[in-house]
């Protein structure tokens, strides 16, 4: 009964949301294919018990092309964000590093950073290598960024205090700016995550043998016959990028449960 | 000058003093309460620069306060008191002067973990349960694992909160948060404890309890103790002697000695001593 | 490091104590031109070498990179990474058509943006005004910002065939989800007190909105803006790698294709500046609207 209570209060509004959406959906298929009789109706908003329907046929063809880009974009993402962080902790331990490298991290955030993809695939045209890269330096930048804004936010009574135990160096880092900065670094690694994502199918879209952009430029070609399994693929790709960005947030509650936006009592947001 | 100088090392061979004594008997010096120096200050001054101007925070502040005393830095905003406080807890460096605690520099006696500070806001650790707050510095000291859960829960018990100590700071009233401030500043239990107005963020009833609590917690564990009010009241009924301090330059302007007998009772805010103690405070600022 | 107090000892000397003390009665609060002088000059000097180092290396990284160091190090060849004169070189060729393609790409991007933005704006204003129904509404908007635009860019291109059309929807989804959660922040996140202020005056919904809701999220307004002013030029190029015959875009992953590298690069060397020029201008335009804002002042 409280379990109930909890879904109908939060979640309801958002699951009517949905239904209706769907509604909507297959109703906008059935006017474009029997009303106006578009040109091309099921490929441009196709049934969705239709899609259903191929998915439930194509299951494990999808499967396991999407685990192939994800896990991909994993690898490089992992990668980004371990050297982002590196770079943060460098940034907040030298001041050198900092004035060498800070404008240009910025500047990273101030330019069309994707369009780099196809010269970095032009470069390595190793596929599986270059879709590791893209989606790393994707990650790189927000995550170096973000957790060195979550590094300096640490404020100064607390670091006070750190001084007036004569803690060592290390020890201020390990004890207060570390996790003082974990919130700051979630906040980058939830931006970088979909981008990852994106690298790597865009690298598939460029050219490769396996992957969920793979088949999705491969049924496009195909044509109307193929349009169903072409939007499953487009589904997946959504699906996989909305993944990554919850599995950064769920681990964000297991790690830094502390802060403001997971209390549960007080405030009205 | 000369004359300084002499008292100076006189000085020095008094702490010195002190110094083996206390080794020997550390555990009784709470029952005895040993009269020496502990923190002294020699015509300490502190100027300040920004871009444009330059204050004088403090100017030729000469202190000696003893050991297991509480004395109190009184005076309205601006007088110095904070910085006062900063100088002694080795956070900030005195332009001029020279500051000693138990005989050496104030650095050495922060490098042997001899401070426990308490701020105006209770500066916890947003991402550690009380419990584990005030396990901080036992953590940094390298104490066992099992010390410290004992230590932690005397701590508790101590402060009043046994029945918090899982939770998170933000679930706490700001009185509470301050007790755990203070518990966590005892923790490794200092010599000398610093607090920088630690209750003005409070209303007056929990001030005026924490006050109490203070008191009983200080008359087990003897720390000396500096504290930052700009509260009269409040630096009467907790202290031994009040250091009051007028602004602009911030300097000493007189110390008043409270002779009230411990242990204080809140019965005491109304004797006609404790009237007559705040007027006596109060002519000292206007006479500045 | 431990040794350093936190506050930083910027060399308080005796000498300057001796000076103000003696000089003024009352040292405190006294401007001296002498040091204000002093003081600017140290701080152009700081300036100069926040600038200067990393203008420096950036020097050296392209020095190293023309002399073929990196080459020899990662062992490539000048046709996969071509040398910046060559850059350079492909740039000037070019630069009628870059200029053109610039052109072309960037009003898809500020067209995109300005749709998405007022649509964004335009969500969070009806889920603050319908808050139980529209916040449902608005987890799925965010749900979007995790959506890889490059699964959107082959269905955008059938619904709004291959011309700039198709560009603009993809970056209007794109901006759209940044600029409805922060809007929508922003005038939730209203002091409760100036509510009760607007109660006092028996304010109607509309006007409780008009004094008070947006005026409150404009801050959140512009930095939604200036995540947006990317994020737009990344889906408008993005957009045109696949189904295109214009655009930076376009010409980058064409010139990959047929191996012009060069002519690649000076694409995106156009485009980051694009990029940086299209940022400015939002921040300015961030500067002249909220000057009453406290994140505005110095």
């Amino acid at each position: 009964m409280g379990m109930q209570s909890v879904l109908n209060r939060r979640w309801l509004p958002t699951f009517v949301w949905i239904i209706g959406l769907v509604l909507f959906w297959e109703l906008a298929s059935w006017f474009l294919l029997h009303v106006s009789e578009a040109p091309m109706a099921q490929s441009k908003i196709p049934y969705i018990h239709e899609l259903i329907i191929t998915f439930t046929e194509y299951g494990t063809t999808l499967f396991i092309e999407g685990r192939a880009t994800f896990s991909n974009a994993a690898i490089g993402f992992l990668l980004g964000a371990v050297l982002g962080v590196t770079l943060a902790v460098l940034m907040s331990v030298s001041k050198w590093i900092e004035q060498l490298t800070f404008p240009y991290a910025v500047a990273s955030q101030m330019i069309p950073i994707l369009g780099l993809a196809p010269i970095v695939y032009g470069i390595m045209r190793d596929e599986q290598v270059a879709r590791i890269l893209i989606a790393g330096y994707i990650t790189f930048f927000p995550v170096a960024l973000n957790m060195l804004r979550g590094l300096r936010s640490v404020d100064t009574s607390a670091l006070e205090l750190m001084y007036s135990y004569a803690a060592k160096p290390w020890m201020i880092y390990w004890k207060l700016r570390f996790p003082a900065a974990l919130p700051g670094l979630f906040s980058g690694l939830k931006i970088a995550a979909p981008l990852a994502v994106t690298g790597a199918i865009l690298v598939e879209l460029m050219g490769a043998q396996n992957g969920i952009g793979v088949i999705m430029l491969r049924n496009l070609y195909y044509g109307p016959s193929h349009n169903y399994m072409f939007w499953s693929t487009v589904i997946v790709g959504a699906f996989l990028g909305v993944m990554s960005y919850l599995i950064i947030s769920l681990l964000e509650r297991f790690l830094a449960p502390w802060q403001a936006d997971f209390r549960t009592n007080g405030g009205d947001r | 000058m000369k004359r300084d100088t002499t008292c100076y090392l006189v000085v020095i061979l008094l702490t010195n003093m002190t110094l083996t004594s206390e080794t020997q008997e550390k555990g009784e010096i709470s029952m005895t309460i040993v009269r020496t120096p502990e923190i002294q200050l020699d015509q300490v001054s502190m100027l300040y620069k920004t871009d444009t101007t330059e204050v004088l925070a403090l100017k030729d502040v000469t202190v000696d306060i003893k050991q297991g005393e509480f004395v109190s830095l009184l005076g309205p905003s601006g007088c110095g008191k904070t910085t006062l406080l900063r100088i002694m807890a080795d956070l900030i460096q005195p332009t001029n002067g020279e500051i000693k605690v138990a005989g050496e520099t104030a650095r050495t006696a922060r490098l042997a973990q001899k401070y426990g500070i308490v701020f105006q806001s209770p500066v916890l650790y947003d991402w550690r349960k009380v419990k584990q707050n005030i396990n901080l510095p036992l953590e940094m000291l390298g104490v066992k694992k099992a010390e410290r859960e004992d230590r932690v829960d005397s701590l508790l018990e101590l402060v009043g909160l046994e029945d918090f100590k899982d939770k998170y700071p933000w679930q706490l009233s700001g009185g509470m948060q301050q007790r755990v401030a203070i518990a966590r500043a005892l923790a490794m239990e200092p010599e000398i404890l610093l607090m920088d107005e630690p209750f003005s963020a409070l209303d007056e009833f929990s001030r005026e309890r924490l006050n109490e609590e203070l008191l009983s917690i200080w008359s087990k564990v003897g720390s000396t103790v500096v504290f930052v009010t700009h509260s009269i009241p409040e630096s009467i009924f907790l202290s031994d002697r009040v250091f009051v301090l007028s602004p602009h330059p911030g300097r000493l302007s007189s110390i008043v000695d409270i002779p009230l007998p411990r242990p204080r009772t809140q019965g005491m805010r109304n004797s006609p001593e404790f009237f007559q103690l705040i007027s006596d405070i109060r002519d000292s600022f206007e006479g500045v | 490091m431990e040794e350093k107090p936190v506050e930083k000892n910027m060399g308080w000397s005796d000498q300057a104590i001796v000076k103000t003390t003696s000089k003024y009665a009352k040292p405190v609060s006294k401007v001296s031109i002498d040091k204000q002088k002093s003081k600017y000059k140290h701080q152009l000097g700081k300036k100069l070498t926040q600038t200067l180092l990393p203008l420096i290396a950036g020097v050296i990284m392209i020095m190293l990179w023309e002399w073929q160091v990196f080459h020899s190090l990662f062992n490539l060849q000048t046709y996969q990474l071509p040398l910046p004169s060559t850059i350079v070189e492909a740039m000037i060729d070019n630069r009628a058509i870059l200029l053109s393609y610039a052109g072309y790409t960037m009003s898809e991007a500020v067209l995109g943006m300005l749709f998405g933005s007022v649509l964004g704006f335009g969500f969070a204003l009806t889920a603050t005004a319908w808050p139980k129904w529209g916040k449902g509404g608005l987890v799925l908007i965010a749900s979007l910002n995790a959506v890889p635009i490059v699964a959107l860019a082959p269905i955008m291109n059938l619904w709004f065939g291959d011309g700039m059309g198709s560009r603009i929807a993809i970056v209007t989804i794109m901006t759209m989800a940044a600029m409805a959660i922060n809007a929508h922040k922003g005038m939730s996140v209203v002091d409760p007190l100036a509510l009760d202020l607007m109660h006092s005056y028996a304010a109607k919904k509309h006007e409780v909105f008009r004094y008070l809701r947006v005026a409150n999220s404009l801050p959140f307004v512009f930095t939604a803006l200036k995540i947006n002013t990317t994020a737009s030029m990344i889906g408008a190029i993005v957009g045109e790698f696949f189904f295109s015959s214009k655009g930076l875009g376009y010409m980058l992953s064409n010139s990959i294709k047929v191996a012009k590298m060069p002519l690649g690069w000076s694409c995106i060397v156009v485009a980051a500046i694009a990029g940086v020029v299209f940022y400015l201008v939002v921040e300015r335009m961030e500067k002249i609207f909220l000057k009453w804002h406290s994140s505005q002042r110095i």
